[in-house]
């Protein structure tokens, strides 16, 4: 797209050069680049060779696709469809049947090594994959084959990144993660979170056009710059979690006050993601915000060890440890105090009874 | 019967022990605050810092604990025969039948204790447990420390960590379950150990101050 081109259409849609910029300048701030990378930001977008997307939906609930559709700063998000070419999206294009098949295997064939492949839902390979087919292909055979021959693969939402919702136990469909269901997948990242947040995934694909490569991962490769941080440390109500101040119930005076969420099984402390920072629906506001606590959706086995949600610590499979880890353990130190008099007392018994060494025996060692 | 006095626990010995002691107490005090934050002050926040104390004094005291078992494991090779690696596991058969005398001691089935003047077989395999649940704390706690430290912390060669107790959440609760085993064993060893001086008299309360016990002579050569 020539830049008078793209010009044009920004103005056709009412978006102004400065509109653009302040977008632009935006993506620099959440990919943690200086101010001074704007330039460089809008260039590419404007001036570089659109990467062709194959975006591939498994077992998912399309929360990603409904996310990146209404991605921050109104109509920007077409912006971003338009300098990326989506040549195949099952919720979007208008093909249908066997003519959508052939547009994704003609782009797979045609691209090879040059297409990037957005997996949408985790890839069951329970039953031979015949949980989750299209096309009366698996959506295991489906994923190796696009993700195969792409240049890099972009894991979005928590089901594609590891596994999510469908993976949780007792896991009926055997849900895996695009890692695990595609070994030795080229340049994968992982963009967790449920769903994943537009404005990291449109930052993600600026990166890429702007620096030619992806950016720095953490060990579960999800790009430092939106899972660098824990919730927890750039939430906005650390000071009252680091000053004692909790809310105990929903709509007490603490939580009416904005208090912590701590002791409400907020899971920020154990949560990547940048959501405090960039928040959710163009910034207006994230779940802690308005009053709710984390439930650390951008990990992996999230429902599994994050829940329940409303309590601190897990349960595990079916036994609320965590619930119960306080009164039984502090039980268990009584019974331990108990079980010690007791056998103190048999010892006592055991002395009068003239059945244990003498205590003169002591003084003969200091002869 | 005559008693002979011995050098058990050299100096490495009662000095890690005491470090441990000390920064259990404090690690589980302000562990179970952090866990179950029961004090709550009033507004406005930045005039309190109660959690934030709390975890600032737990992490300087993970610090002392970790030096001192870290300390306490290069002893366990470097320490004199009571000290030692070998004093641990009930391999031998004397051991065995020295840990199978203490369960029938404690049992009130025999009547005579063992008096050998290192650990008793029993005792000797409580703290070769309780030494294991040092190293999960340790190890469930600097997975915890990865998400506290900054990014460009040396401590996040540790993140490996996070994945093998199945994420942050498991590690803490394992952490969580950690500590009440630890305060069980404290319970019951301080009992046992007072038990022993008070009935058995061979000095085993001092031992832990002194270094010294006072043993049946024919024990103390027993290797
Ligand atoms: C016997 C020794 C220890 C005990 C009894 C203990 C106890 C605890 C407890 C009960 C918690 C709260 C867990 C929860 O969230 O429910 C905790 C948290 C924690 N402990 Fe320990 N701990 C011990 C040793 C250590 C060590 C050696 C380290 C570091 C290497 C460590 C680092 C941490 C960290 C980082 C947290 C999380 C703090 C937070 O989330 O703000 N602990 N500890
Ligand atoms: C947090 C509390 C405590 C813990 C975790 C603890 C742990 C241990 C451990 C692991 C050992 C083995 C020493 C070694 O070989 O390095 C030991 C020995 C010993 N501890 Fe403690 N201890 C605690 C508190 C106490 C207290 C309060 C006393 C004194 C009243 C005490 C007295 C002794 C004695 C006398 C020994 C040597 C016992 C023997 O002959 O086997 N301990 N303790
Ligand atoms: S609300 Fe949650 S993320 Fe925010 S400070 Fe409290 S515990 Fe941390
Ligand atoms: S606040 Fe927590 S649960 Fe909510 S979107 Fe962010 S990471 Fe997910």
């Amino acid at each position: 797209m020539s830049r008078h081109q793209l010009g044009d259409e920004l103005e056709r849609r009412g978006i102004s050069r400065r509109d653009f910029l302040g977008f632009c300048a935006s993506m620099a701030a959440v990919l943690g680049l200086p101010d001074t990378a704007t330039n460089a930001i809008a260039a590419a977008v404007e001036n570089e060779a659109r990467p062709i997307l194959i975006w591939l939906e498994f077992q998912d609930c399309a929360g990603n696709t409904e996310s990146f559709l209404r991605a921050t700063h109104p109509t920007v998000a077409d912006l971003i469809l338009d300098s990326i070419s989506l040549n195949y999206h099952e919720t979007l294009m208008a093909a249908a049947g066997s003519q959508a098949e052939s547009v994704r295997q003609r782009t797979v064939r045609d691209n090879v090594g040059k297409y990037i492949a957005v997996v949408e839902g985790s890839i069951p390979d329970g039953a031979d994959g015949g949980y989750c087919t299209i096309g009366g292909r698996s959506a295991l055979d489906i994923a190796r084959e696009v993700c195969g021959g792409a240049a890099a693969t972009i894991a979005v939402g928590t089901c594609a990144a590891f596994g999510g919702i469908p993976a949780a136990a007792p896991n009926p469909t055997g849900a895996l993660s695009v890692a695990d269901a595609v070994p030795g997948v080229k340049n994968l990242i992982n963009m967790s979170a449920c769903p994943a947040n537009a404005e990291n995934i449109t930052a993600l694909i600026v990166y890429y056009m702007t620096l030619k490569q992806w950016p720095p991962l953490d060990q579960y490769r999800r790009p430092l710059f939106a899972y660098g941080k824990t919730i927890h440390d750039n939430c906005e109500r650390r000071a009252h979690f680091d000053a004692g101040q909790f809310v105990e119930a929903w709509g007490d005076e603490a939580h009416r006050h904005g208090q912590c969420l701590y002791k409400m099984g907020c899971k920020g402390p154990a949560t990547s993601q940048n959501c405090p920072v960039v928040k959710w629906n163009e910034g207006t506001n994230w779940p802690i915000g308005c009053g709710h606590p984390c439930l650390g959706c951008a990990e992996p086995n999230f429902w599994d060890t994050m829940t329940p949600f409303y309590q601190r610590l897990p349960e595990v499979v079916g036994f609320n440890v965590g619930k119960w880890i306080d009164p039984v353990g502090l039980s268990l130190v009584g019974l331990a105090a108990a079980a010690a008099a007791f056998h103190g007392i048999g010892e006592v018994a055991r002395h009068h009874l003239g059945k244990t060494r003498p205590i003169e025996d002591k003084a003969g060692s200091e002869k | 019967m005559t008693l002979k006095r011995v050098y058990v626990w050299e100096l490495p010995v009662r000095l890690t022990h005491w470090l441990l002691f000390f920064s259990i107490l404090t690690l589980s005090a302000t562990g179970y605050y952090i866990g179950h934050p029961f004090i709550s002050v009033p507004s406005p926040a930045k005039d309190h810092f109660v959690m934030g104390t709390m975890r600032a004094v737990h992490l300087y005291a993970a610090i002392v604990f970790t030096l001192a078992v870290l300390a306490r494991l290069y002893w366990l090779f470097a320490g004199n025969r009571y000290a030692r690696f070998s004093e641990f596991i009930p391999l031998s058969l004397w051991r065995l039948r020295s840990l199978w005398r203490t369960f029938l001691y404690y049992s009130f089935i025999r009547h005579d204790p063992d008096d050998y003047p290192g650990h008793n077989a029993l005792a000797a395999l409580s703290y070769a447990g309780i030494f294991m649940i040092y190293l999960v704390m340790i190890a469930t706690g600097l997975a915890l420390y990865t998400v506290i430290a900054s990014a460009s912390s040396p401590f996040q060669v540790f993140d490996f960590l996070v994945p093998l107790f199945n994420g942050l959440q498991m590690a803490r609760l394992i952490h969580h379950i950690g500590m009440w085993i630890v305060l069980i064993f404290v319970v019951a060893h301080i009992y046992f150990v007072f038990l022993s001086s008070i009935i058995e008299h061979i000095g085993t309360f001092d031992s832990i101050f002194s270094g010294y016990k006072f043993v049946p002579e024919k024990e103390a050569e027993r290797s």
